[in-house]
């Protein structure tokens, strides 16, 4: 009798289990907000708020020069070293390069090279303005052409429309933000970028004219390869640079021109032009970090950044707070990662900045990206061993990623927790090189 | 078949609620390092899923001990 007893509890504990295993624990994690990544509704703990979660000081908002950090760093470098000095350091760079291709140094072999130069090639082959960039369209048909009125409908729903375009076109987050043009670049290589009364987007040989009637932007995160990200900083690595830069150009091409076969202008913008940062904080795809970009509560950094300027009205959306700023105070995982010293160790953002690759007016923990860009000709095109290295950084298999993300986002007193948790299981390190070609399949953990 | 003389006692006993509370979070703990141990080898990361496959071990091992030692504080004495 006794033993028909344990077995009924053990029974009724086995199907308790079931039970629990069957309805309690997808909806334990739809609760969490364990939706796949790119979803089209964002987990619960992704707040909307007013403001970005950095301070900022609008009046000291002022347009940057347009210099790229190439142009920055390689003037910089000429007056600390001296005149040819940045010229040597590149001589010396590609005979390294050579060197560890020929001794099959894995992450830079031949083949891991030209991986990486294969992903770059549709960024490469862009020029703001021009090509797949270019401000007016391409060869779609116009509304008039196709002999209908133009697309009208409500802000919301028009919002609707542009972003389930921008998914499919690749786009893995996608928010909308009111133009600003203090994050507008003064200059696009040698031209002046101005803003017009004009009713079409214009390139002349002097100037690049926005209308001033395009008031919305379209900001777009598409995520990297985390699989070749795990590798850096090896050309293995700067291939998912590469590949999301050819997204970028892809996306924004495609929905510029999905935009105007609606009947509207639109002007597609990857790294040239403007901003993209400040853009995207303010469409909610993400929260400025330690790192001084974005993070987003899906990829983390592991996102390549593009937009899209328009005169179609849409809903703007708000931006987030999903914990990060106060993780970011207490993970710092990042700036002890980082083999330059480039990223800041101060406990709390600053408005300081520290020099002229930054750009003023809100809070930050500014990072010394003349370090960054030193380290950078000591490996291949680039490093990414900050946005590897971040917690927040995962591929969206387990489930226990958005237990913790969820968890950081509610009670900031864990944070420590998870930073000593997410070394100790080994994330943020060095994959083996070697071991990608190796994949089956050979890409993205994202799929 | 028992004579009329013969008694039979059943002892039914409602196991605490904070008993069953115990049991569903551990079933949930189980699943979660479960899912983690074999997501993070497909993620690439081993370390992690090496980890979590030890925690799915210890939680099931933990869970059997409390519930045999359970059993026998619920057995009738004697």
């Amino acid at each position: 009798m006794e033993g028909e007893r344990k077995q009924t509890g053990r029974r009724a504990l086995l199907t308790a289990a079931g039970l629990i295993a069957a309805g309690g624990v997808p909806a334990a994690i739809s609760a969490l907000g364990g939706k796949p990544s790119g979803s089209r509704q964002r987990a619960w703990w992704v707040k909307a708020v007013d403001r970005p979660t950095m301070g900022q000081k609008t009046s000291q908002f002022k347009r940057f020069s347009g210099d790229n950090i190439f142009v920055i760093y390689q003037q910089l470098k000429a007056q600390r070293d001296g005149a040819g000095s940045f010229e040597a350091e590149q001589a010396a760079k590609a005979k390294r390069l050579a060197g560890w291709m020929r001794q099959s140094k894995p992450g830079f072999r031949l083949p891991d090279h030209q991986l990486s130069e294969g992903a770059w090639t549709l960024m490469k082959s862009t020029e703001a303005g021009s090509g797949l960039l270019s401000w007016t369209r391409i060869a779609v048909n116009t509304p008039a052409e196709l002999g209908v009125a133009r697309h009208v409908a409500s802000p919301e729903e028009m919002a609707k429309t542009v972003k389930a375009a921008a998914r499919l076109y690749g786009a893995g987050l996608v928010g909308i933000a009111p133009m600003n043009e203090s994050y507008v670049n003064l200059k696009q290589g040698k031209k002046d970028i101005v803003f017009e009364d004009a009713e079409v987007p214009a390139v002349t040989d002097k100037k690049f004219v926005i209308p001033r009637r395009m008031r919305w932007v379209v900001s777009i995160a598409i995520p990297m390869d985390l699989d070749l990200l795990s590798r850096a900083p090896t050309s293995l690595g700067d291939a998912a640079t590469g590949l999301g830069y050819s997204h970028s150009a892809f996306t924004v091409a495609s929905l510029a021109e999905f935009i105007r076969g609606l009947g509207y202008q639109a002007i597609p913008s990857v790294n040239d032009t403007a901003l993209s940062v400040p853009f995207a904080v303010e469409a909610g795809i993400g929260e400025l970090s330690r790192l001084n970009k974005l993070v987003t509560p899906e990829f983390g950094p592991a996102v390549r950044l593009c937009k899209v300027f328009t005169d179609l009205p849409m809903a703007c959306d708000k931006p987030v707070d999903f914990g990060l700023v106060e993780f970011c105070k207490k993970c710092k995982k990042c700036a002890e990662a980082c083999p330059s010293g480039a990223l800041s160790f101060d406990d709390e953002p600053s408005f300081k900045t520290r020099g002229p690759w930054n750009n003023p007016g809100h809070k930050a923990w500014f990072e010394d990206s003349y370090l960054c860009f030193q380290h950078w000709q000591q490996v291949d095109n680039g490093c990414g061993i900050c946005l590897a290295s971040c917690p927040y950084t995962k591929a969206a298999q387990a489930w226990i990623h958005d237990v913790v993300k969820a968890t950081a986002s509610v009670a900031p007193a864990a944070d420590g927790l998870f930073r000593i948790m997410d070394n100790a299981l080994g994330y943020g390190r060095q994959h083996d090189p070697e071991q990608w070609w190796t994949r089956n399949p050979p890409s993205g953990a994202r799929g | 078949m028992p004579s009329d003389t013969d008694t039979l006692k059943v002892t039914i006993r409602k196991r605490p609620l904070w008993l069953w509370v115990l049991a569903g979070l551990w079933v949930l703990l189980e699943i979660l390092f479960l899912q983690t141990a074999m997501a993070s080898a497909r993620e690439g990361e081993y370390r992690a899923a090496a980890i979590s496959w030890i925690a799915v071990g210890i939680t099931a091992a933990a869970g059997v001990l409390v519930g045999f030692l359970q059993g026998r504080s619920n057995a009738p004495a004697g």
